[in-house]
């Protein structure tokens, strides 16, 4: 699957409150190119830190869904992050993993292990009450729909295809600056 | 006499902290008892301490105040962490962290994290303060609020002396 394809069917199935982190890398770009209304905060570096983040978010927004978009590779850098949210166990939160095996904005680099990991395995290993792997695009809907009817923290695993994702130049505002547009359009005008 | 972990709670607790994602110390293991303990805290176990950095990031991010309880071994660990959300993201959060490794600790393993912890922090450029009585614990409130207008973490190294109670 085309992660713009993933994105897309994420998108459809978000409420209007829900709030979206998006780990480094390409995630965030094809994330980015749907215009979602939904605010949206890219966690960009350091890398390793999506899922902690999105857990922190989750615990301080006990109304909203959080919804984390993430690569493998930010994932990979730090498992243990999925005991800590399998033992906070926040039910808002849910996590949608972008499985293609490599650094994709690194320069196509292959993951330790690539093609031999489940991170769905890992995540029900780790305490989550329920994880799953997408096995080709005509299965992602009904996963997808299960997710999210499901109480979290849940995580569910798309195979993507591998995809050109050149290095993107700097955008116009530092992290600092998106950090407070996000906060902005999630509390309102301080 | 107040117990020195009843004083960093009530501090954490005046400063509006209701988030203190953790791992364990041993110096650490009646703050880390009295959290657990206070219902109106949420205490989140993290296996690596800068997950609790993030966690702390995320909170802020969502309008809650929170702080990570960690050894000195996990700021050294978490110096990538601690400098991205000081100068990248500009999140404010603390951390408290035994700080182990000085004259006064026992072990020569924890000798080197005391050699090193203040050079780091230095070289990052990361706001910090030693806490070496239990009346400084109540400076906490001081770097919490440094924290918020500078808009970056802060690290407050509390001695063997603050933590067992012997000002």
């Amino acid at each position: 699957m085309r992660r713009g394809i993933a994105t897309g069917l994420i998108k459809a199935r978000l409420q209007p409150t829900d709030v979206v982190l998006c780990g480094l890398g390409s995630t965030g770009r094809a994330w980015r190119e749907h215009n979602a209304p939904n605010p949206t905060y890219y966690a960009s570096d350091p890398m390793g830190m999506g899922p902690a983040v999105a857990l922190g978010l989750a615990l301080a927004q006990p109304n909203r869904g959080v919804v984390l978009l993430e690569g493998d590779g930010d994932l990979s850098m730090n498992l243990g992050a999925l005991l800590a949210i399998a033992g906070a166990a926040p039910p808002n939160l849910r996590i949608a993993v972008f499985y293609n095996r490599r650094y994709e904005t690194g320069g196509g680099q292959p993951l330790a292990a690539a093609g031999k990991i489940s991170f769905a395995a890992i995540a029900r290993g780790a305490g989550f009450p329920w994880a799953a792997e997408i096995d080709d695009g005509h299965a992602a809907e009904p996963v997808l729909d299960e997710l999210f009817a499901r109480t979290g923290p849940g995580l569910v695993v798309f195979p993507i295809e591998a995809e050109d994702s050149p290095y993107p130049p700097a955008g116009d505002l530092a992290q600092s600056e998106e950090r407070i547009l996000f906060m902005r359009a999630l509390h309102g005008p301080s | 006499m107040t117990a020195p972990a009843q004083l960093v709670l009530a501090e954490l607790k005046a400063c509006g902290i209701d988030l203190v994602a953790s791992l364990p110390d041993k110096w650490l293991s009646d703050i880390l008892d009295a959290v657990e303990a206070d219902a109106d805290v949420t205490h989140v176990r993290v296996t690596r301490e800068d997950d609790g950095m993030g966690i702390c990031a995320g909170a802020y991010l969502g309008g809650r105040k929170a702080a990570l309880v960690c050894q000195n071994a996990g700021v050294l660990l978490s110096t990538n962490v601690l400098a991205g959300y000081a100068f990248h993201h500009q999140i404010p959060f603390l951390v408290l962290a035994a700080y182990r490794g000085r004259e006064d600790d026992a072990y020569y393993y924890q000798i080197y994290k005391g050699r090193i912890t203040v050079p780091v922090l230095e070289a990052i450029g990361v706001p910090y303060g030693i806490l070496d009585d239990p009346g400084d614990f109540k400076r906490i409130r001081d770097y919490q609020r440094q924290s918020q207008l500078a808009r970056m973490p802060a690290v407050l190294l509390m001695t063997s002396r603050a933590l067992a109670g012997r000002g």
